[in-house]
C-alpha cells in the first residue's frame, strides 16, 4: 500500500544538537583568534579510541583542534575494522590509541596526537586535570562512572552553594549500539553528572540463577546456563576463556543440548558468542553521526562556552530518523556533584565526633568504613599511609568548626576505599544539638 | 557452525560480524551486491564514501577530475595532506586510494572524465548514484536518467554549506520490510518517491508553515547559481544585494511572503560559500549512508524525501515535497 504523496506532514527532528546557551554569539564562526586558541592553547582528551574514537579524532581533528590525547586500553581486533576505519588488517594485535594516533596525524597537517596505551584507571587523577574538555567515547557503565567521578571530585563549591566556575570540567559522552544512539554534555555542577542521571540508561541484562537452572525461556538462557553453571560443574577446575574457540564451541553444544531438553529453538554460534561475550552490534554510520554530534558540541564549548543547554539527545536510525532531546535536572543530593549531602553538626564538635557521626548516618553507612576528611584541599584526617595518619591524629579531637575557619556552614570532601569517588558532605553548624540523640541528628 | 552464514566468506564474516548482528546476513548479501556510484568528492561525499565502503558495498565508482588542492581536502579526510603538493592526480584518484584500504573486499575505481561527458547507458551500471553539490540542472538530469533506466536506482543528492547540510532521496517505488511495533513481527510496506523535477515543481504557497526553511533558501541559492553561471558553491557576502533581489521576485512568483526566509540565513550561506564544517559532513554522510543501507538491503523505513541540518541551530528536519495526486 504506497503511503500517501501529499505534502501534509513532516517529521521534526527534535534537536539533533543541543541548544546554544544565552551566552551565546551570533553564530559558528571561530573568527581567526578563536581557531588559533583552538589549535594552540585548547587541550582535549578523547577517552576510547574505538568506533566513536577513531570518528572523534577524525572529527576533532578536521574540525581544528591541535592538541588531542587518546587512551585505550585494547589493542585491534579484526570485528573492529567495519566501523574502526583508522585501523587495517595488518594492524591486528597493535595498540588501538598509538595506531590511531599516528593514522590522524599522517591525515591533518599540524594536529598532535598524544596516544595512551593503558587502563583509564592507570592514570593519576592529575593527568586528567590538564584537559580543558574530556570527550567520551566508552563502551561500559563502569568506565563512564569513573571518569565521571574524577571530574566531579574536582569541582569546588562556593560558600553560596554555586559552584566554581574554574573547577568546572565539561565532559561530552556519547554512545552508541547498532542504530540506537546518544551524545549528551555533562558540566559538574551544573547540569546533571553521569551519576545524577543512571536512570537514564537501560537495565543491565542479567538473568536469575533460578531461571537458568529451573524454567529456561530463550536461547540466552540455555546459552548462560551453560556458561556460568554447567561449565563449573562438567570442566572443573578449567577456566573459562571466551577467546579460546573450543571453550566456545563447548557452550555452544551444551547450550544447543539443553534447547532441545527446553523446547527452545534459535540458539546459534554468533549468538553464543554475543551472550557469553556480551558483544554490542555495532555499524560505522551511527557510531559517525554520534561522534559528530560530540565534535560538534565540543566546538561550541571550545569556541563559545555556552552552558544553558538541554542536555541529552537520543538518536534511532531504523525507522525514518527519530532524535529527541531530554532536559533533566541534576540530583540535588548527588553524592557525585552536589553542592554537599547536608550534615548538620553541632558547635562543639570535634573531627572525631564528626567522623563517628557519618558512620552512624543512614545515608553513609554502606558507603564508609574508615572515612578520611579534606578542606578545600587541606587533610583535615587521613586514614593512610600511616605517615599522613600519624601527622593528622591530632586534628581528631580539634573543634570542626575552628578547622572550617569558623564559618557557619561549608564542604568537606570525604575519600573512603568504598567510595568511587570523593563524598561531599556539606557542613552546617547549629548550636544545641549534642542533647539530641546522634543517630537522629543526621538531618538532611 | 551456522549454515546462514556459509553464505559469506571467511573473511566478511569476520570483519562483518558486529554489523550482521545489526541487520542479518541476508542484508548483507544484497549490499554486497550494490554498485555505487558518486560523483564530486566533497567532505560530505567523501564521509559517505567511507561509511558505505565499510559496510561493504560490491562496488564504488567515483567521479571527480579535480585536481588535490588545500581547500579541497579541508573537510575530506580521504585526502592526506602531503597529497596537495599537486602531482596531477585527481582527487577521485587519491580518494579511491584511502577507501581501498578502508575495505579491500570493496571494488572501488576512480572513473576519469565529468559526468556530463557520460553516455546515458553509463547511469544504467548502478543500483544507487549520490551527487555531492552540483547545478539544479545537473541534478535533474540524472535524476531523470535514473527514472528512465528499467531497473530501480536509488538517487541522492547531499550538500553541506558551512553549518548547513541537505540530503533530498528518490527512490521511486520502494519494497521494504519494517519491524511492526506491537508484536514484533516483520511487516512488508510500499513506498512512493516524487522525482527531482516533480518536487521542485511544488508550489511554495501549499507547503506548511513550518517547513524548513533551509529548503527555500537553499532553493533560491541554488536558482540563483545557476542564473549567474557561477559554480555551485562559489558566492559570497558581496552576492547579498543580487540575491536579495532574486528572493523576492522568487517570492512574488510563488506568492510567499519574502519574510518567510530571514535574511540571515542567506546571508550565512553565502558567507560560507563553498567552505563544509567537517562535523555537519560527517552527520550528513552517516545518514546518507545509512539510507544507501536501508535502500539495498530493502530493510527498514527509509526517510522521504529531503532532510535539512543546521548546526547553528541545532535543528535536523525531515521534509516531505510532493505534488498531490
Amino acid at each position: 500500500m504506497a503511503a500517501s504523496l501529499a505534502p501534509t506532514r513532516w517529521a521534526d527532528l527534535d534537536r539533533l544538537l543541543l541548544r546554544p546557551g544565552n551566552l551565546v554569539g551570533p553564530g559558528f564562526e571561530p573568527g581567526p583568534e578563536l581557531l588559533e586558541s583552538l589549535q594552540n592553547d585548547l587541550r582535549v582528551l578523547v577517552i576510547g579510541a574505538g568506533g566513536l574514537g577513531c570518528e572523534l579524532l577524525k572529527d576533532l581533528a578536521l574540525s581544528g583542534f591541535g592538541h588531542i590525547d587518546v587512551i585505550d586500553m585494547d589493542t585491534i581486533d579484526v570485528s573492529n575494522l567495519n566501523r574502526q576505519f583508522l585501523f587495517r588488517m595488518q594492524d591486528v594485535g597493535k595498540p588501538k590509541a598509538e595506531v590511531a594516533a599516528e593514522r590522524v596525524m599522517q591525515r591533518v597537517k599540524g594536529v598532535t596526537v598524544v596516544p595512551h596505551f593503558c587502563r583509564i584507571e592507570e592514570k593519576d587523577v592529575s593527568f586528567y586535570q590538564d584537559f580543558h574538555i574530556i570527550v567520551l567515547g566508552l563502551d561500559s557503565l563502569e568506565a563512564r562512572s569513573y571518569i565521571n567521578s574524577v571530574v566531579c571530585g574536582f569541582l569546588e563549591y562556593e560558600e553560596d552553594g554555586s559552584p566554581d566556575q574554574s573547577t568546572i570540567k565539561p565532559l561530552v559522552d556519547g554512545g552508541t549500539e547498532g542504530f540506537k544512539g546518544h551524545a549528551r554534555v555533562i558540566f559538574p555542577g551544573i547540569t546533571p553528572c553521569f551519576h545524577c542521571s543512571l536512570w537514564l540508561f537501560p537495565p543491565q541484562i542479567t538473568f536469575p540463577l533460578c531461571t537458568l537452572a529451573e524454567t529456561p525461556r530463550s536461547p540466552a538462557h540455555c546459552i548462560e546456563y551453560a556458561h556460568l553453571i554447567q561449565w563449573g560443574q562438567d570442566r572443573q577446575g578449567e577456566s573459562f576463556d571466551a577467546d579460546n574457540p573450543e571453550h566456545m564451541k563447548w557452550i555452544y553444544d551444551q547450550a544447543v543440548k539443553r534447547g532441545e531438553q527446553f523446547n527452545i529453538s534459535g540458539i546459534t554460534y554468533s549468538l553464543t558468542q554475543g551472550v557469553v561475550k556480551n558483544i554490542v552490534p555495532a555499524i560505522a554510520s551511527t557510531n559517525a553521526i554520534v561522534a559528530a554530534t560530540c565534535a560538534l558540541e565540543t566546538l561550541k564549548i571550545a569556541t563559545m562556552c555556552s552552558t544553558g543547554m538541554e542536555v541529552y539527545m537520543q538518536y534511532t536510525g531504523t525507522e525514518g530518523i527519530y532524535m529527541r532531546t531530554v532536559p533533566h535536572d541534576k540530583d540535588p543530593n548527588c553524592i557525585m556533584c552536589s553542592p554537599g549531602v547536608p550534615v548538620e553538626v553541632d558547635t562543639t564538635c570535634t573531627l572525631q565526633k564528626f567522623i563517628d557521626q557519618l558512620l552512624k548516618d543512614s545515608r553513609f553507612k554502606l558507603k564508609l568504613s574508615k572515612p578520611s576528611v579534606s578542606y578545600h584541599g587541606d587533610n583535615l584526617y587521613m586514614q593512610a599511609p600511616p605517615v599522613l595518619e600519624e601527622m593528622t591524629r591530632p586534628n581528631l579531637e580539634l573543634s570542626l568548626l575552628t578547622l572550617m575557619d569558623g564559618k557557619t556552614s561549608g564542604v568537606l570532601n570525604i575519600n573512603d576505599r568504598r567510595l568511587t569517588g570523593v563524598l561531599r558532605v556539606r557542613v552546617t553548624f547549629k548550636e544545641g544539638l549534642d542533647s539530641v540523640d546522634m543517630d537522629t541528628a543526621g538531618g538532611g | 557452525m551456522d549454515p546462514s552464514t556459509e553464505l559469506l566468506t571467511e573473511q566478511e564474516a569476520a570483519v562483518y560480524d558486529r554489523q550482521i548482528r545489526v541487520w542479518g546476513v541476508d542484508a548483507q548479501r544484497k549490499l554486497s551486491k550494490a554498485r555505487v556510484l558518486v560523483v564530486g568528492m566533497s567532505g560530505v561525499v567523501a564521509e559517505t564514501c567511507k561509511n558505505i565502503v565499510l559496510a561493504g558495498i560490491g562496488s564504488l565508482t567515483l567521479v571527480d577530475d579535480s585536481p588535490v588542492t588545500d581547500e579541497a581536502s579541508a573537510a575530506n579526510f580521504l585526502v592526506q595532506f602531503d597529497d596537495s603538493e599537486g602531482q596531477g592526480i585527481t582527487l577521485a584518484e587519491v580518494c579511491a586510494a584511502s577507501l581501498r584500504d578502508y575495505n579491500p573486499m570493496v571494488q572501488v575505481k576512480a572513473e576519469a572524465g565529468s559526468i556530463q561527458s557520460k553516455p546515458d547507458s553509463f547511469f544504467g551500471n548502478f543500483d544507487a548514484i549520490i551527487l555531492g553539490r552540483s547545478s539544479v540542472s545537473l541534478k535533474k538530469h540524472v535524476n531523470e536518467l535514473c527514472r528512465k533506466q528499467t531497473h530501480r536506482i536509488a538517487f541522492y543528492t547531499v550538500d553541506v554549506r558551512g553549518t548547513c547540510g541537505s540530503l533530498f532521496v528518490d527512490l521511486r517505488t520502494h519494497s521494504y520490510t519494517s519491524k511492526r511495533a506491537k508484536d514484533d513481527k516483520d511487516v512488508q510496506l510500499e513506498l512512493s518517491y516524487p522525482s527531482f523535477e516533480e518536487s521542485l515543481g511544488v508550489r511554495w504557497s501549499s507547503m506548511p508553515k513550518r517547513t524548513s526553511k533551509l529548503l527555500f533558501a537553499l532553493r533560491c541559492l541554488e536558482d540563483f547559481e545557476e542564473t549567474e553561471g557561477r559554480q555551485p558553491g562559489h558566492v559570497s557576502s558581496q552576492d547579498l544585494p543580487a540575491l536579495l533581489a532574486f528572493w523576492k521576485k522568487a517570492c512574488e512568483a510563488q506568492t510567499v511572503a519574502e519574510s518567510l526566509v530571514p535574511e540571515a540565513l542567506l546571508q550565512k550561506l553565502l558567507r560560507a560559500g563553498s567552505t563544509e564544517l567537517p562535523p555537519v559532513c560527517a552527520i550528513l554522510g552517516g545518514i546518507v549512508g545509512q539510507e544507501l543501507i536501508k535502500a539495498m538491503s530493502c530493510k527498514g523505513e527509509p526517510l522521504s524525501n529531503y532532510f535539512f541540518f543546521d548546526a547553528g541551530d541545532g535543528k535536523g528536519i525531515i521534509e516531505k515535497v510532493a505534488p498531490n495526486t
